[in-house]
């Protein structure tokens, strides 16, 4: 069963009078359960699939399916509502909430469901400090953590809602490189306890060996699709 | 639970900055709460100092008058009202009427002998019914002699003192300044006035010397003539009633012409002894002070005297009547309005900038919750509890600091320099009352402002994409 499916999507945009082609007909499916790596130069068209996969953009043309249901018609409310219960956002520079503490960043988005006692939430985040090694940094706020462990943060905050996919944007391109590889090492620990789905772009030879499955872009179009020495 | 944590955590973040935002919205509160406390006072004492001690709540005057009562119109007096007298019993007979006086303004050349020398002082004057006036105003407060001997306080040693002059303390000083003299409790002097057809004389007295005790700079140069004298001195005197034989003869003679003839042959009606006659003020007044049991039926009842036929007459309130000085009050107010409208159009106006700089900063948080699944009416919501929690505490301070100061001034009232103080109230101090009024205005220009303001940058914040903090770098 498909988490995403992009079927010949195109994108362009303006850049003041240039005409941008960000992808060129994209065709792509994706397993749930899948650690993929898409992979390519800056500019390739990277974060504009990344975008389309996390509903926050339409493409020009094409179809987007995210868990079997088309995209490109449904309202804002509709695509809020989408990646409120379906998608984990992990951004490259973190983006944590400056005035929450790691334990309320995590708890944001089921906040936002606005479905889950207390208790529960306060189980679940706890499960998923755990999981990424933060027990002891609870209470701490994110100018108070490093790099990685922010990462951390994230990874537990996009995990926390249980959703079909993660969705990580460059997630090393702001950390050393051992703790890059630490951060892709855990995602793909969670990848196979949980059995969830994680897409991360990179231009990082080394980070994409991680993943299961490798698909290259260039200039807007998928090149090459291969499965990684990791997965062999 | 969520968006107050949010929004109170923020604004701790960004103190420095929202401190100036928070003195601002307190110093207009307590300008709201102050200011309006203070010139609803100013108006409140201003509107009973006008009509306790200068024009009762309305004044008549002849409906032939083009002008307007004015207190300063000595100059160009207004037209008599005809049929005093009946507008009087008119007045009488209104439930609403607590009491009324009628007088004229005027002005005259008073004469007086110093050693040897006749000085000429100039003189103007409320011509008075000295017991109707004392009744309605109580404002000059005798210092020496009595207001013609209607208070009797100190006038056992003034013979006759109904009729005569009584002069302020301060045009006493304006006359030394000018002439060298004062006058004095006794002096016999003339009072020259000006008619149509020349200068009449008329031979009066000093009875009293008072200093006013509001609106000193009115009545510092108002002096009191008594309306005997006054109407003797402009030819308004007439005979109160023949002689009752004489009435009674007229009377009955009426009903035939052989009765009419048959009065001249009658030898006790060949003279009249004038002794017996009484003279009359037929009417040298021209304005009416009306006062009421009941200050705030003044337009129900002015309507009604002035819609009476027959009277000739027209009303002008105690506001306009008083000149200017009812509209001190009312443009303290309007300035107070204006500066804290001003104050809160600043506010509304720096704190729409600083909301935008923030949220311009917060580009990526925002975003962020965003592509997380926050609504757009969860960050709208966001901006306004930041708005609200900042804007309502800074109110809430104002509202204790402007409460302890009320409450601190009381009844003692707040000093004023004097020349303020005469001008705006009549002189004294201005006392505050507390009232809910103010407070609940406050607020609700706090959280009017605050939403005003919260609109655009609200917009600004609701636009934000998650493409904006996924695209972040």
């Amino acid at each position: 069963m498909n988490a995403v499916e992009l079927v010949n999507v195109k994108k362009h945009y303006m850049l003041g009078e240039t005409r941008v082609e960000a992808l060129r007909g994209v065709s792509l499916q994706i397993e749930k359960g899948e650690l993929l790596a898409i992979a390519g130069p800056s500019g390739s068209g990277k974060s504009t699939m990344l975008n389309m996969f996390g509903c926050i953009d339409v493409p020009s043309e094409g179809i987007v399916k995210v868990d079997d249901v088309e995209t490109e018609h449904l309202s804002d409310t509709e695509l809020t509502r989408y990646r409120r219960t379906k998608i984990g956002f992990i951004f490259q520079s973190f983006n944590l909430i400056p005035v929450l503490n790691v334990y309320e960043n995590i708890e944001f988005p089921l906040l936002l469901q606005r479905r889950h006692s207390q208790k529960e939430r306060e189980k679940t985040v706890m499960h998923f400090i755990e999981e990424v090694g933060l027990a002891d940094r609870v209470k701490n706020k994110a100018n108070e953590l490093s790099g990685g462990q922010r990462q951390r943060v994230a990874i537990a905050r996009a995990l926390v809602t249980q959703p079909i996919i993660v969705l990580a944007d460059e997630p090393t391109a702001n950390l050393d490189s051992e703790t890059g590889l630490r951060i892709i090492d855990l995602m793909r620990e969670i990848n196979d306890r949980e059995k969830t789905t994680f897409i991360f772009s990179t231009h990082d030879p080394q980070i994409m060996t991680h993943a299961r499955r490798i698909v290259h872009v260039r200039d807007g179009k998928i090149v090459d699709r291969v499965a990684s020495e990791a997965a062999v | 639970m969520l968006l107050l944590k949010l929004a109170l955590r923020t604004l701790m973040r960004r103190k420095s900055r929202m401190i100036l935002i928070a003195l601002l919205v307190a110093f207009g509160t307590f300008l709201i709460i102050f200011g309006t406390t203070f010139s609803g006072a100013a108006h409140d004492v201003s509107r009973r100092s006008i009509i306790e001690n200068f024009t009762g709540d309305f004044i008549i005057y002849a409906a032939k008058s083009k002008e307007k009562p004015s207190p300063f119109a000595f100059q160009t007096p207004l037209p008599n009202i005809p049929n005093v007298p009946e507008i009087e019993r008119y007045l009488d007979s209104l439930p609403e009427v607590a009491a009324h006086t009628p007088y004229a303004q005027n002005y005259a050349i008073l004469q007086v002998e110093r050693n040897g020398t006749r000085l000429e002082l100039p003189f103007i004057f409320y011509a008075v019914d000295p017991t109707g006036y004392r009744r309605v105003f109580d404002n000059a407060q005798m210092t020496e002699g009595s207001f013609f001997g209607v208070d009797g306080s100190r006038s056992n040693d003034v013979p006759d003192p109904s009729h005569g002059i009584v002069i302020s303390e301060y045009q006493n000083q304006q006359y030394m300044k000018s002439y060298g003299t004062t006058l004095e409790v006794g002096d016999k002097l003339t009072v020259l006035g000006l008619t149509q057809g020349g200068v009449n004389a008329a031979s009066s007295k000093v009875v009293g010397i008072f200093d006013p005790k509001y609106y000193k700079n009115v009545f510092n140069y108002i002096n009191f003539l008594d309306i005997g004298t006054y109407s003797n001195l402009y030819n308004f005197t007439g005979v109160q009633s023949l002689p009752p034989n004489l009435d009674r003869r007229l009377n009955d003679a009426s009903t035939n012409e052989a009765g009419i003839f048959g009065l001249a042959s009658d030898d006790s009606l060949s003279s009249i002894d004038l002794n017996t006659l009484k003279s009359q003020a037929l009417s040298g007044y021209t304005m009416i002070a009306v006062k009421l049991t009941d200050h705030s039926k003044t337009a129900e009842v002015m309507k009604l005297v002035e819609d009476k036929p027959n009277l000739g007459i027209r009303v002008l309130g105690w506001s306009e009547a008083s000149g200017y000085f009812a509209q001190i009050a009312s443009g303290l107010q309007t300035f107070i309005y204006a500066a804290t409208g001003l104050i809160f159009l600043i506010v509304a106006f720096i704190f729409m900038n600083t909301l935008i700089i923030n949220i311009t900063e917060r580009t990526e948080e925002i975003g962020t919750m965003r592509a997380m699944g926050a609504e757009k009416s969860f960050v709208r919501r966001l901006f306004i509890s930041e708005t609200l929690i900042l804007n309502l505490t800074a109110s809430v301070i104002a509202m204790l600091v402007a409460l302890v100061v009320i409450v601190l001034v009381g009844n003692n009232g707040i000093p004023l320099p004097d020349t303020f103080s005469q001008f705006l109230i009549g002189g004294g101090n201005l006392p505050l009352q507390l009232q809910i009024g103010p407070f609940i205005q406050a607020i609700a220009v706090t959280v009017v402002v605050s939403i005003l303001a919260t609109l655009y940058p609200v917009r600004v914040a609701t636009s934000i994409t998650p493409l904006e903090a996924m695209n972040k770098r």
